[in-house]
Parts: C-alpha cells; sequence; structure tokens
C-alpha cells in the first residue's frame, strides 16, 4: 500500500511544506493557555490555518474538528496530483482517539443553561462521531464507504490496516485514512490532572520518566493505493498491532511516539537499540493519541527526501542513540512504534516505494 | 463463506434471543418513559429493564449491555470466556460509549474548575471493543466504529474484511449502546422523535423512539469452526458500504447512496436482488428515512418485497441497531419466518413497498439489513442459509 498524498493541519501551519519547515527549524514554544484560571501550554492550530472559504463553503457550522480534517483530506488528495479520481472508489477512515469532545460539551452546555428541550440540534449533529468523516465524504465528492473508528492509542494504526484490507480486496481503489483530534479546556484539565505538564511546554521525548505532555491538535490524513504513481511518497511496508514482529528487517530509523500521554514511557527502551537511531517529533505537534499519524507523515516524508531530521528536542536522560541532526541519508526502511497503556505495541513500517 | 458460529440480543424486546423471538411472535412492545435518568422529555422509549448482576456495570451501561449479549452469542458458539487459544477479534459498533458526556463531571469542571476523574477513567477504560477484547482475552484485532447509526453494521462488515483477509480466525461483532439523557435531547431537538410509538413506514409515522440494547455475532472461518467441531449453515454473505456525500443528518433524498452499499453487498457474492427472501429494513419511522429507504427498496426489490422493520420492538438503539438486526436477520432465516412490521397500519402512497403486517413465513436463502447513519453513511449485509 502506497502513500500516494499528505494533508497535515497542525501548530505549525498547513500542508506538507509546513511539516518539512518545522522540521528544519524544530522546536517553538507552544502558546500559554488558561484553564479555569490556570495556565498552562498547548500546541493549538490558529483559525487563520484551516480558514479555507472555498472548501469550507458548506461548513460554516461545522466545528474546528471538522474543519482541520476536512482540511486535511482535502490536501491529501489534491497532492497525491491523480486525475480523474472516481470518487465512487475512494473510502474515508478518520481515526479519533477523542472525536467531537469540545463540541459534545458544548451540547452539556446547552442542556445545563437551556434545559432539555432547549437544546440545539446543530451542536447535537456536530458531536456526533462520525462528523468529521461525513463533512469530508460531502465536501470533497468522496462516495465510496466512510467509516470513523476510536481508541485510545492505536485507532490510526487499525485504521490503516483497515485501509490495506479495503485496497486488497478491491472494495475501494482508493482509501483517505487518517486522523484528527482537537485541543479544549476539559481536555487540558484532565492531561494536567491526569499526567505530568511540561513546566516550560517543551516535551521531552526521551526524558522517558517523567514524561512531560503539551496537548496538541491537528489532523493528517494520507491517501492510500496499491498504484504507484509520481507523487508517491513510500509505501507502508506492514502494520502490526501487538504481534511478533520477528520476520520484520531492522529499520535504519525508529520513530517513537513518546509525548507523555504514559505516565512512564520507559517501556520504549525494549524497542530501540544502540544500533538504529531514534526520532521523535511529538514537540513539533504536541501529546495527542492519534500522534502516531503525524509521527507518520514526518516519516514518508523522509522516505521521500531521503532525509533525516533532527530530533527537535534532544535532552537524552538514558542516553540513546537518537538523532541530533538534519542530514542526508539513503533510507530504505522507517519503523513507527507506539505503545499504549498495557505496554502493547503497534508498529507501522515505511519502506521505499515499489512498482 | 464466514460462517455465524453463535448470536446473542438483548434489548426491550428480550434478554436473549429466545426471549426475543417470543415478543416478536406475540407482538410485544415493551415500551414506556424514561425511569433510567430524569428529564422533562415525555417520549416512550425502549429500555431494557434487567441487567443481570455478572454483566453489571457500575456506570457503564454501554459495556454491561455488549456483556450480556457477548455472554449469550459466546455460549452458542460453543465458546468459553477464555479466547487466548484462539485468534479472535473484536469489532464493535457504539455511539455513546466514545463520549466523555458525563453531565455530572462536566457540571462540576464547569462551575468549580475541577472534578472527580472516576468518570474519566471509566471512560478511558471503557472504549467497547478494547474492553470486550480484554475480558474475554480476545487478542487479536480491535476496533471500535462510531459511524452513528450504522456502526453495529459497519462493525460486522469489519469483521467480515478481518476474517477474509486472514487477520483472525473468529471476530466478536455487532453493536451496543445504552439509553442515554444526550442523544435524547439531542434527537428531541432535531423534531424526529415521536411522542407515540413508532410507525415505521406507516403513512402516519411521526419519528423514531429511542432504545437500548446489544446484538452480537460469532463470525468464523469455515476452518475454524472445523478444527472446534462446529458448524453453522448461516454465514455473512457480503457487505456494502457507501456514502451520501450529501447532508450531515439528512439522506440523500434519491436514496443512491443506500442503493450503491446494497449493489455491492450483494455483488461480493453474485447475488441477485431476486433471490433475497426479506429485508430488515434501518425503518426508524422518521419521515426521511423511511421515504428514501422504502423507494430505494422498491426500485431494487420490486414492490413485492417481504420486508419489516424491527424498530417497532426495540426502538432506535443507534450504534446497536446494526448488530441487533443483523440477529434479528440471521434469527429469521434460521427459523423461517418474520414477525410483523410492529406499529404499521396504513400504506403510504409516497412508499411503494407495504411491510408485513403479520408474522410471515419466508422461503429461500438469503436477507438482507440494511443500516443508513447520521453523516450519510449506508451499510447493507447480505445473510445466507446454507451450505456454500
Amino acid at each position: 500500500m502506497k502513500i500516494l498524498g499528505i494533508g497535515i493541519v497542525f501548530n505549525r501551519g498547513r500542508g506538507i511544506d509546513s511539516l518539512e519547515k518545522a522540521l528544519h527549524e524544530g522546536w517553538q514554544a507552544p502558546a500559554g493557555v488558561e484553564i479555569k484560571g490556570r495556565k498552562s501550554f498547548a500546541y493549538k492550530v490558529d483559525q487563520p490555518t484551516i480558514s479555507d472559504r472555498t472548501l469550507l463553503k458548506n461548513m460554516r457550522r461545522a466545528d474546528k474538528l471538522s474543519k482541520m480534517a476536512v482540511v486535511a483530506a482535502s490536501d491529501a488528495l489534491a497532492g497525491s496530483g491523480i486525475k480523474d479520481l472516481n470518487r465512487k472508489r475512494v473510502g474515508i477512515i478518520t481515526a479519533t482517539a477523542l472525536g467531537a469532545h469540545v463540541t459534545t460539551f458544548d451540547f452539556l452546555d446547552d442542556i445545563l443553561e437551556y434545559g432539555d428541550a432547549g437544546v440545539s440540534p446543530t451542536t447535537f449533529s456536530n458531536s456526533v462521531h462520525n462528523a468529521a468523516g461525513s463533512y469530508i465524504s460531502s465536501a470533497l465528492g468522496i462516495e465510496g464507504p466512510t467509516l470513523t473508528v476510536t481508541q485510545f492509542f492505536f485507532a490510526f494504526h487499525s485504521a490503516l490496516q483497515l485501509a490495506q484490507v479495503w485496497l486488497h480486496e478491491d472494495r475501494c481503489e482508493y482509501v483517505l485514512a487518517g486522523a484528527v483530534e482537537q485541543y479544549g479546556d476539559v481536555l487540558g484539565f484532565v492531561h494536567d490532572t491526569k499526567l505530568t505538564p511540561a513546566p516550560d511546554g517543551r516535551i521531552r521525548p526521551f526524558n522517558l520518566k517523567p514524561a512531560y505532555q503539551v496537548p496538541g491538535e491537528g489532523s493528517v490524513f494520507f491517501l492510500l493505493g496499491n498504484k504507484k504513481h509520481d507523487n508517491t511518497f513510500c509505501e507502508i511496508h506492514n502494520v502490526s498491532i501487538n504481534a511478533d514482529e520477528k520476520d520484520m528487517p531492522q529499520a535504519d530509523l525508529d520513530i517513537i511516539d513518546t509525548d507523555g500521554l504514559l505516565e512512564d514511557e520507559t517501556v520504549y527502551t525494549r524497542c530501540v537499540s544502540s544500533a538504529v537511531p531514534a526520532a521523535a517529533y511529538a514537540p513539533l505537534f504536541g501529546s495527542m493519541l492519534s500522534g502516531s499519524a503525524f509521527n507518520c507523515a514526518a516519516g514518508a516524508l523522509m522516505m521521500r527526501k531521503q532525509k533525516i531530521y533532527a530530533n527537535p528536542v534532544t535532552d537524552n536522560l538514558h542516553d540513546l542513540n537518537i538523532v541530533m541532526n538534519t542530514v542526508p541519508c539513503n533510507i530504505e526502511l522507517i519503523r513507527c512504534i507506539r505503545y499504549n497503556c498495557f505496554n502493547e505495541k503497534a508498529a507501522v513500517y515505511l519502506r521505499n516505494a515499489r512498482d | 463463506m464466514i460462517r455465524i458460529t453463535g448470536f446473542g440480543a438483548v434489548s426491550a424486546a428480550g434478554g436473549n434471543v429466545p426471549e426475543t423471538l417470543d415478543a416478536f411472535r406475540h407482538g410485544m412492545r415493551n415500551a414506556g418513559p424514561v425511569t433510567l435518568f430524569a428529564t422533562p422529555l415525555q417520549y416512550p422509549v425502549f429500555e431494557v429493564k434487567h441487567i443481570p448482576d455478572e454483566c453489571y456495570l457500575e456506570g457503564r451501561r454501554t459495556l454491561s449491555l455488549a456483556l450480556i449479549a457477548a455472554d449469550e452469542a459466546l455460549r452458542d458458539a460453543g465458546l468459553g470466556h477464555d479466547l487466548s487459544g484462539f485468534r479472535t477479534g473484536v469489532c464493535l459498533g457504539t455511539t455513546v460509549a466514545c463520549q466523555l458526556n458525563d453531565l455530572e463531571f462536566y457540571q462540576s469542571y464547569r462551575s468549580t474548575g475541577s472534578a472527580s476523574m472516576i468518570p474519566v477513567d471509566r471512560y478511558v477504560k471503557g472504549n467497547l471493543a478494547e474492553f470486550i477484547s480484554r475480558t474475554f482475552r480476545a487478542g487479536g484485532p480491535v476496533l471500535t466504529v462510531v459511524n452513528a447509526c450504522s456502526s453495529g453494521a459497519d462493525a460486522i462488515g469489519v469483521a467480515l474484511s478481518w476474517l477474509k483477509n486472514g487477520l483472525c480466525d473468529i471476530a466478536i461483532a455487532g453493536g451496543a449502546d445504552e439509553l442515554n439523557r444526550i442523544p435524547l435531547c439531542g434527537f428531541g431537538s432535531l423534531g424526529i422523535v415521536s411522542r407515540e410509538l413508532c410507525a415505521p413506514f406507516d403513512r402516519d409515522r411521526e419519528g423514531l423512539n429511542l432504545g437500548e440494547g446489544a446484538g452480537v455475532m460469532i463470525l468464523e472461518t469455515k476452518q475454524s469452526a472445523a478444527r472446534r467441531g462446529r458448524s453453522s449453515d448461516l454465514y455473512v454473505a457480503g457487505y456494502g458500504s457507501a456514502s451520501d456525500s450529501y447532508h450531515l443528518t439528512a439522506p440523500r433524498p434519491d436514496g443512491a447512496g443506500l442503493e450503491r452499499a446494497i449493489r455491492n453487498a450483494l455483488s461480493h457474492t453474485d447475488i441477485k436482488a431476486g433471490e433475497i427472501s426479506f429485508v430488515n429494513a434501518h425503518g426508524t419511522a422518521t419521515q426521511d428515512n423511511d421515504l428514501v429507504e422504502g423507494g430505494t427498496l422498491g426500485r431494487i426489490f420490486g414492490t413485492g418485497l417481504k420486508m419489516l422493520s424491527t424498530k417497532g420492538y426495540t426502538g432506535h438503539t443507534l450504534g446497536a441497531a446494526g448488530g441487533l438486526e443483523a440477529v434479528f436477520t440471521a434469527a429469521a432465516l434460521r427459523e423461517g419466518w418474520i414477525p410483523a412490521s410492529a406499529g404499521f397500519h396504513n400504506k403510504d402512497e409516497n412508499i411503494s413497498l407495504i411491510p408485513v403486517r403479520e408474522r410471515t413465513d419466508i422461503r429461500g436463502d438469503y436477507a438482507l439489513s440494511t443500516s443508513l447513519a447520521f453523516g450519510g453513511n449506508n451499510a447493507a449485509l447480505v445473510f445466507g442459509r446454507g451450505e456454500k
């Protein structure tokens, strides 16, 4: 399965060029946010980033989650450069851990303020978990299967696995698979209460314990297909979820999803080795349960550019072999790794695309 | 073909499949006012009246319902509660269980800036498919589908793909949802909830009734079932899904998305429309759904089609609906009859089809279950009976 196009919306902008620029520039302090009078940090997407009057012309009432998803999905489609896609043969799989929680809380505001009979139907409609996927379908004219899936850590991996199956059984010719998460103050409150907030807004991916988090938001979509096209980034060689990887070759780079969403991330020392350099790019986009999608986008870009980007934050408490400089490099295989709170592992293997 | 080696169901119609079939047989409609939470909304709802102690989970009603149905399905399939010796996937659909919509938690946060983390912990540990997978030590792929009202049907479709592509040998698939204040308020605000008992496809229908429940199937490759010494003459013949690409809440008026989903499901095993012995329709009893669905089914299958909606017995159970109706469809194929489409009295002149008015014997080896969802997704599942 090839990655034919990538669309991304995150704290540092919109589009794959913004991701490349962020990878070159390294870490920048996220915005300060206030949560019920307390100061904290969040990697938020600003409104101009998702202001696209043409694309979003019929989405005035949609929430930010849906707008981020539509923009990312549209860019993935456009970036592929594929003309005359049969949109009845394109599927959509939207992965999200928390979905439209901000709009859900808006709806709860309605109930608390106006009572059970005085709530807004528009807010309710937009709080339904598959609203973002639905907007992608209608904004882009896609009429294939449209599915929204949720899990707390591996939703994106499961979406990729399902995309592989859909393509294999010819249910679709292409699949737009991606992830979307939104920041809200309730989420910030939960993060800061249950996890360790980074005191200076700097996620330190190689600290591992304590593992610092700063919530993020954004969306990444990948246009996936089995045939190679001109703009192909790379291929997804394998997606493994809690499975034996002993037959997989050693990667040239391990991208790890350390972002402070596990209280103790030392479990990652099980999978990294001194022989393979490790990278982690969460300091560029923030801590998100679907953060693997953003790291995979970075990995796919590196495959295309044949370049490894320096880690944005290099504090290295455990003396791991980490990438310190941005360098051109022959890369054949990248492994993107995520652990969940049960110490189970998911991995996406990116490989140079073959015909 | 992927066999159905077990199924389980819980809804207002019954705490298990035999009870449900009994309710169908006798035309029992167990609706009443809301008792599960305080609300001034005066709509009839279909509540599950009893949750066995061994399945009761404080504050996690959807999971409790899923456990009841999964337990029945596993027993029906001759499987125990420890699936660690098998390659078992879990794919379940829901709507309520995927959201942190705890009013008490939110009210506390809103007014004081702080709140107990107990509801958050419940939520984080309450991902439907993950919970069922861990409870039964399933070990295979896990996915919770949150595709609004087609979630349960789509979950069965995903599990079918997993099995056909070798990701697992057995799958627990279906849907579960509890009756919850938040969607009741939401659906009420949309003006599509009836103050009377729902009347799917009826000329005078006034909207849906909400319900709750869970419907779970055990799907299995033929080889896996044979290894366990099990056989079943029921199977999932096909699944199709297509998007309207039209509107967030309204179905596409021409039904093109639903038609594509149905034709796609039929094409997977080269089944002709004329071979479908009956359709268990989504049939919510809203004006728009029934008009579009009735028109589309009539166009594909002709006006002689035997069809019904079971929502007159269960209410609209949202993420559970596709799972429950899949179980009812398969059970009807096995039993050889379908119940009267509860609530239907008068033909709508704008819909060419008439649902069955009484218990009706069916012949034939194939049946279809359809699901239409908020967001414009359409799903169709074809079930078969026999040795194919």
